[in-house]
């Protein structure tokens, strides 16, 4: 029914999960490539400033102690050295001279005294002036002329002038560049792993869905045979098609059960429909007389008819466990006295006696309606089955948790073929004209409340039915059948 | 005696209408709870039939809108529904009454009258019942024909009497089973004819007009007549 609208929509949940996923994970590894980079570019420029400081002491040294007009060459010889060799992370193939390094010293007044480094010492000392490096920390300048920014340490010394010691900011600046590249990539290199393994893992996961869609879609225009494919995990997904498989084991069992029903019905209402309008049909030409006769047993045959259907019809609502039971107190004592009194007449006129032994009133929980009906069909049993001269004894027991009605005679007993069967709807020994439903009812309206029924052929010969029913204080708690109450 | 049928089965509807006529009352039929609230509204009716399964509504649900209209006649419940449903033995206990489909037409009858009995004033319950030349002592619970006492068990005399209360109408084996035993089950054998014929030998004696007689494919009548 959906198979053809299901294939278009699952994919779309499948792209639909994956780009979110991929967006959560893009989003959470650029935040931590952020603050790597952060942390390396933080890192570079403390070992700069750390460089840096050292060096500017060490030309303030220089600076100190070397006379002035040693000075220069000194400080250049000093400066093309570092440019050189000590500069960190710098590219092997620079120019002869440097670019990267200045050095550049200021009187007492402030003026220019000496300037080491490319171009003039002049814009540089503007630059300086216009952020005025006083501290002793590197800071950032930026000078006219060059592209990238110098970082700058500078130390006072003795006599009162100041130096500067200044290194372009050109190599980190690459360094970081290449690495922020290469974070780029390899952060574009997972999110679409992520994302790609994300969307097949998904895909897969619903094409699991989707085969149980499939299957199920199919199962019920066919057959009911047909189960789910389950798969070997055990996922939510198989856990699904487990689920639904248990469904349709339900609904297949009903539907046989209705099947079942529905075929003995047609085949046990056919019979006496047929013998009711026949005896009607008969009746339009007959006599007065044989009219009369005819309606009359076509009425009583209706009576039969309906009485059968409603015994089915609680027999399988029963087997369904849906029988209704409106409890309330009962006294077996009392109500197997007042049906013994009801049937006693019909025993005798067969010639069957009837004794009861009861240890007086016993209480349960229990619906009086389907009691009556459920000794009913018991006497109606005995009163069918028993030749004549044999005696039933009806008996009250209880012990702690169950009350029990004991039914037994000393008649041929039970047909031993349908003795393990005996409960079942329509099984009935073989000399029987009953339905097959009188024991099935019992059975069921002792389940109903708790309670349990057997039946044997005892040793000493004739047929035993005991019905277990539990007793007030151990009844099974009511919400066992309330809903079935309750749905009515 | 004014009756309202809520019957929405046209073919139920039309042998209920002649035999409730027969039988003497005067009959206005709904179809719907819609015309059966309008009827009801109208005039003052003795006595209620409702159908449950009505087209447009609940059958309950139209009795209890009836009883918030304020009519007070007792309600005679017709079900085609198997088990008694939970409201049903509300409004039973409220004192309307139900009875399943397929129904004796005499049990109809008989619940109805009993639903009018229960609701009419009584005037003082009677100590003697008197059928003919058969006469019952309520109080010394002692029965007799022509003078002469009969032996008869409690049970027994219990049976009589619901005969004699009901004499000359047509009473079911249902309705003994329910009035005398106060059960509602049907036996697949005949426990209450067994009953009825011992009766009958104790009370139709040699020589004696019958009074107990079988309606074939219905049930029992005490002849009053």
């Amino acid at each position: 029914m959906s198979s053809k609208t299901g294939k278009p929509r699952i994919r779309s949940a499948a792209w639909r999960i994956s780009l979110w996923a991929t967006f959560a994970f893009a989003c959470g590894t650029l935040v931590f490539f952020v603050f790597l980079q952060d942390f390396v570019a933080s890192d570079i420029q403390r070992r700069t400033d750390a460089w840096l400081s050292g060096e500017v002491e060490v030309l303030g040294d220089v600076a100190e102690h070397t006379p002035k007009n040693a000075l220069y060459s000194r400080v250049v010889s000093e400066v093309a050295e570092l440019a050189t060799r000590e500069v960190p992370n710098r590219l092997p193939s620079e120019d002869n001279f440097n670019d990267s390094v200045f050095f550049l010293q200021t009187g007492r007044d402030g003026a220019l005294k000496l300037w080491v480094g490319i171009g003039s010492g002049d814009t540089a000392l503007k630059a300086i002036e216009a952020v005025r490096i006083l501290s002793d920390h590197p800071t950032d300048l930026r000078v006219p002329g060059f592209a990238v920014p110098f970082r700058v340490a500078s130390i006072p010394i003795k006599d009162g002038s100041r130096i500067y010691l200044g290194l372009s900011e050109r190599d980190d600046l690459r360094v970081l560049k290449d690495l922020r590249l290469r974070f780029f990539l390899l952060w574009l290199l997972l999110v679409l792993l992520g994302f790609g393994m994300v969307f097949f893992s998904t895909r897969r996961m619903l094409s699991h869905v989707r085969n149980i869609t499939e299957a199920a879609s199919t199962i019920g225009h066919s057959d009911l045979n047909a189960r789910v494919p389950v798969a070997r995990r055990r996922d939510e997904v198989s856990q699904l098609a487990l689920t639904l498989n248990n469904m349709l084991d339900r609904i297949e069992r009903s539907m046989h059960q209705l099947h079942t029903i529905t075929d003995s019905l047609a085949h046990d209402l056919r019979s006496p429909l047929t013998a009711i309008r026949g005896k009607l049909e008969s009746s339009l030409t007959a006599a007065d007389e044989e009219r009369d006769e005819a309606i009359v047993s076509a009425i009583d045959e209706l009576d039969r008819l309906t009485d059968f259907l409603n015994k089915s019809l609680d027999v399988a609502e029963a087997k369904a466990d849906a029988l209704r039971v409106a409890r309330s107190q009962v006294d077996l004592d009392e109500l197997l006295r007042v049906m013994i009194d009801l049937y006693e007449p019909s025993m005798s006129e067969k010639g069957l006696k009837v004794e009861m032994q009861s240890s007086g009133p016993l209480r349960v929980l229990a619906d009086p309606a389907l009691l009556h009906r459920m000794i009913a069909n018991l006497l109606d049993n005995e009163l069918k089955h028993l030749p004549a001269n044999c005696t039933v004894r009806i008996g009250l027991l209880s012990s702690d948790e169950a009350a029990s009605i004991v039914f037994e005679d000393d008649g041929p007993g039970f047909d031993p073929e349908v003795l393990a069967q005996l409960f079942e709807r329509r099984v009935k020994g073989r000399g029987s004209n009953g339905h097959g439903l009188g024991l099935a009812f019992v059975d069921a309206v002792a389940r109903a409340h708790g309670g349990a029924v057997t039946a044997e052929n005892p040793d000493r010969g004739g047929a035993r039915i005991a019905v277990a029913l539990p007793l007030v204080s151990g009844a099974p708690c009511d919400s066992t059948y309330s809903p079935a109450v309750a749905r009515t | 005696m004014r009756l309202l049928l809520v019957e929405d089965e046209v073919e139920i509807q039309s042998f209920l209408r002649r035999s409730l006529e027969e039988a003497g009352y005067e009959v206005e039929a709904a179809s719907d709870g819609k015309t059966a609230a309008r009827l009801a509204a109208e005039g003052p009716f003795d006595i209620l039939i409702v159908d449950l399964g009505l087209p447009d509504q609940d059958g309950i649900g139209l009795i209890l809108h009836l009883r918030q209209m304020g009519v007070s006649a007792p309600v005679l419940i017709l079900s085609a529904r198997r088990s008694v449903d939970d409201r049903v033995r509300g409004l039973e206990q409220g004192g309307d009454d139900y009875l399943t489909k397929p129904f004796a037409l005499a049990e109809l009858l008989a619940r109805l009258r009993n639903l009018l009995k229960r609701n009419s004033p009584k005037g003082g319950e009677a100590t003697r019942l008197r059928v003919l030349d058969l006469e019952l002592d309520l109080l010394r619970r002692e029965a007799a024909r022509g003078g002469q006492v009969l032996q008869l068990t409690q049970q027994e005399f219990v049976l009589l009497e619901y005969l004699c209360r009901n004499a000359g109408r047509v009473v079911t084996r249902s309705m003994i089973l329910d009035k005398v035993w106060g059960m509602r089950i049907q036996p697949d054998t005949n426990v209450v004819d067994v009953h009825i014929y011992r009766l009958r030998g104790k009370v139709d004696g040699a020589g004696q007009q019958p009074l107990i007689r079988t309606m074939r494919g219905v049930g029992y009548v005490l002849k009053d007549r």
